[in-house]
């Protein structure tokens, strides 16, 4: 299959006014200001192909969203290519946009004070969608998603679960085949979440539609995603299945010592290389140990150690591509 | 005392964040200034004085009822805000009196416009324009208690309509028809001097002629001894009154708050 | 023809919201109507007293206000997104005007359109026109009335012109609430007095920078002939419905270049 998506060595940098406290200090942010530059994204490269569903996680302020605005043509990136489906996404927005479908999780497109449907025949238009195929989506969407209740409700009354859908489909109703998706089940409850995943999943399945994701739900991405990208203070450090992050660190058991003193210590092993029984005689020869505890990896705690900096990616494991 | 001022002196730091806005702002004063003068330079023609009021007093007039006016320009959607996001009731928590802290921040923001907007914009003008002089240094101190006195009719004023929003939905309407008020019976948009006489003989029974007004005639040396004294102690009078309907709205808004929780 | 339909919803998107407080939203017209009548009634006031001024009498004075009222009344509803642009960058609503497949301008165009003020401005306007378009001597014909109606659309399209280059301006400063505040809303106040009267440094703003002048006084002057006039050339009068052309033209191509700084730094 061919790679819908390229990203070549993608930088991006913001400058920010720094503020420092006191009186004179904002005297003179008045007349004389500092800034600093802070790398949003640093040197990031990847391809996916069409019909992937890939997942975008990494801490607050790793560079997630602003890869997406990159990949969605809102920001054009100081270094470094993006093409994608033959296009330069900053450079040729308005064809471009055509082809791609944005939930920004935060920020609603819909209309606060009127029902789901009005905003939909905004979007019918401003898309140029053909009445047919708008029906079409609609119906489908709503049924998939059970919107049907809610639909003729003002937007301001729906529960947060109900107006992410109405996002996810504001969307998608011109069936892109690109979408975009930064943080579509932020703040959701558990039956809403499995609804738009669920839907994601039947759209990729029925239109070969390529999905991007960000999320910072484990279960969003174990459920949903076929690939796994991690950023983190915006480098990439991870590009692999999920499968592999969990073969290869499931390996390493993490072990909660609580010493005769009461003090605790955490340490991590990888059973490839030091197989428990000797990580247990070397820990009983050197200390004096109350009780021990074995956590299991989940991938949670992976990713967790990982940005807690526990988890050093030796290598950056194996790309496809 | 000393967290009211620190209430202010943190008001007045924000506000110096905001760079662009600072230097336009002074900008924008002096323009103001200039144009208003222009008006009333060409409602007078060639005409040097009318009922007794030269252009000079008018001038002088709108300059200072104009740097009055400009210090009180603040937020006032405040409590409609916090009642509808709800950190009203964070504020009842606070060991701080929340209308002594809005009044702090307030004159905070007040303070910062006039030394840093309305002064610099006044210096600008006055190479353009002549202004009267006051009386005596005594009538510049008494005008400035008399000013103090008219912010604070003013801001209670205000207050008292910002309660009201435990009530109603939005506070918007009542205050923009309150400033239409302000701006006609306090004469900002023209002096006092100037209105029908039957107009002006029901402005003198409400508060509005006491704040700007009573300041600019002290200042202009239209009041003498005692008049001064019943001009403040109108002034005070008024204070002491909406003081009382502030504390009213207010403590009846926060009980109501609270018994039915919003 | 695809542009007219977004439009059309805009608007439609726009009347449905606003009827959702019926009450609020005709209590708020009220109060934008009384709001905007307090200068008028100052001018009122103050010509009883002064009665004329530069040769202006109260009712050349209401006509000369009319037109701004009538003018804006379009511009607040056609442009209304336009007045907080900078809310709408720091709340993130540019994004997604730029992932969607139309011109930015075509999208902002009669989105969550003012109607509250359109209807407060507009009945105010109407009401000044009655009350002095009779009673200021302009001989109503075909030409005048041509006239009158090109004048004020080009006053609509000076207004909508300035609304779209002081948005341009938020994409290179942060705070533009303060230019925006002296170089629209106090020059629009100014503009509601004959310009002749004021220093010729704030008549040269009103002519060539943020030409006001062209969305009332010019117009009311080819109707009214106040000696005035006299200050000025005749042209100024005649060229007046284009320049709302021309002002649009040069505020559409800032925009264009503006938006580009976008791109680049985010919100």
């Amino acid at each position: 299959m061919e790679n819908i998506i390229m990203v070549e060595n993608v930088k991006k940098y913001y400058r920010l006014a720094k503020r420092d406290k006191g009186i004179s200090a904002s005297f003179q942010y008045l007349f004389n200001r500092k800034y600093e530059i802070k790398q949003a994204v640093d040197d990031v490269s990847f391809s996916i192909k069409r019909g992937e569903i890939v997942g975008f996680i990494g801490p607050n302020g790793a560079g997630k969203s602003t890869t997406i605005k990159i990949l969605s043509g809102i920001l054009h990136p100081d270094a470094g290519n993006v093409k994608i489906k033959g296009y330069i996404p900053y450079k040729q927005r308005k064809q471009y946009v055509k082809n791609i479908g944005v939930v920004f999780g935060q920020k609603s497109q819909l209309n606060w004070d009127l029902p789901l449907i009005e905003s939909f025949e905004l979007i019918k238009f401003i898309y140029r969608i053909p009445q047919e195929k708008y029906e079409e989506n609609l119906r489908l969407f709503s049924e998939l998603l059970e919107m049907e209740d809610f639909i003729n409700q003002p937007v301001r009354q729906l529960s947060l679960g109900q107006r992410m859908r109405g996002d996810v489909v504001a969307a998608l109703l011109h069936s892109p085949e690109i979408v975009f998706l930064d943080e579509p089940t932020i703040g959701l409850d558990v039956v809403a979440k499995e609804k738009i995943r669920e839907f994601i999943r039947y759209i990729n399945a029925k239109e070969k539609t390529t999905i991007i994701f960000t999320t910072h739900d484990m279960q969003d991405i174990e459920k949903v995603c076929d690939r796994l990208i991690i950023i983190d203070k915006g480098k990439k450090i991870y590009d692999g299945s999920i499968e592999q992050i969990k073969n290869k660190y499931a390996n390493s058991k993490t072990i909660e010592i609580l010493l005769e003193n009461n003090e605790k210590e955490i340490r991590t092993f990888d059973l490839n290389i030091a197989p428990m029984n000797a990580v247990m005689e070397n820990l009983f020869a050197q200390k004096n140990i109350k009780d021990i505890s074995i956590c299991e990896p989940e991938i949670d705690g992976i990713i967790r150690d990982i940005y807690g900096g526990r988890i050093v990616l030796d290598n950056m494991a194996a790309e496809e591509n | 005392m000393r967290a009211y001022v620190e209430f202010a002196v943190k008001k007045f730091q924000d506000k110096m964040a905001y760079r662009l806005d600072f230097f336009m702002g002074i900008v924008n004063t002096a323009i103001t200034i200039v144009v208003y003068l222009c008006i009333y330079k060409a409602l007078y023609g060639e005409a040097a004085q009318v009922d007794g009021i030269t252009y000079r007093m008018v001038a002088t007039n709108f300059v200072i009822t104009l740097g009055l006016s400009n210090a009180f320009d603040y937020d006032e959607m405040l409590i409609e805000h916090k009642i509808h996001d709800g950190s009203i009731t964070g504020e009842f928590l606070k060991p701080v009196s929340f209308m002594l802290r809005l009044l702090a921040e307030n004159i905070g923001e007040g303070v910062f416009k006039i030394i840093f907007n309305f002064i610099p914009a006044l210096l600008f003008t006055m190479l353009y324009t002549k202004l009267c002089p006051p009386k005596s240094v005594l009538s510049l101190i008494v005008m400035f208690c008399s000013v103090v006195f008219g912010y604070l009719i003013l801001w209670l004023i205000s207050f008292i309509i910002q309660t009201w929003s435990f009530w109603l939905l939005s506070v918007w309407g009542i205050i923009t028809i309150k400033n239409v008020f302000v701006n006609i019976l306090a004469g900002t948009l023209l002096p006092l001097w100037f209105m029908p006489a039957a107009l002006r003989k029901i402005i003198s029974f409400t508060p509005f002629e006491a704040i700007y007004f009573t300041p600019v005639r002290i200042y202009l040396g239209e009041l003498d001894g005692v008049e001064i004294l019943s001009g403040i102690a109108v002034q005070i009078m008024w204070i002491a009154v909406l003081g009382v309907i502030a504390n009213i709205f207010w403590k009846k808004g926060v009980k109501k708050l609270v018994v039915q929780g919003g | 023809m695809g542009e007219i339909r977004v439009i059309l919803q805009s608007l439609k998107m726009s009347v449905h919201a606003r009827m959702q407080y019926r009450a609020e939203s005709l209590a708020n017209a009220l109060a934008v109507f009384i709001r905007e009548s307090a200068n008028i009634i100052a001018i009122y006031l103050a010509l009883l007293k002064f009665d004329k001024i530069n040769g202006w009498n109260v009712n050349e004075m209401l006509f000369l206000y009319s037109i701004l009222f009538l003018t804006y009344a379009f511009v607040v509803s056609l442009f209304a997104d336009l007045r907080q642009f900078s809310d709408t960058i720091r709340e993130g609503r540019f994004d997604r005007l730029l992932v969607r497949p139309r011109s930015l301008l075509l999208q902002l165009i009669l989105n969550n359109a003012d109607l509250i003020a359109s209807v407060g401005h507009g009945t105010l306007g109407i009401l000044l026109f009655v009350i002095s378009a009779g009673k200021v001597g302009i001989h109503w014909n075909f030409t005048t009335i041509l006239y009158y109606i090109s004048a004020i659309i080009g006053g609509i399209l000076i207004q909508g012109g300035i609304f779209i280059i002081f948005s341009s301006l938020c994409f290179y400063f942060v705070e533009t609430n303060s230019i925006r505040s002296i170089f629209y809303w106090n020059m629009r106040k100014f503009a509601g007095y004959p310009i002749s009267i004021y220093h010729k440094a704030i008549q040269v703003i009103l002519i060539y920078v943020v030409p006001f002048a062209f969305v009332n006084y010019f117009p009311a002057q080819y109707l009214l002939r106040k000696a005035d006039m006299a200050d000025y050339h005749e042209i100024y009068i005649y060229i007046a419905p284009l320049v709302g052309v021309v002002v649009y033209a040069i505020a559409y191509l800032f925009w264009r270049i503006s938006v580009k700084r976008y791109y680049s730094t985010g919100n």
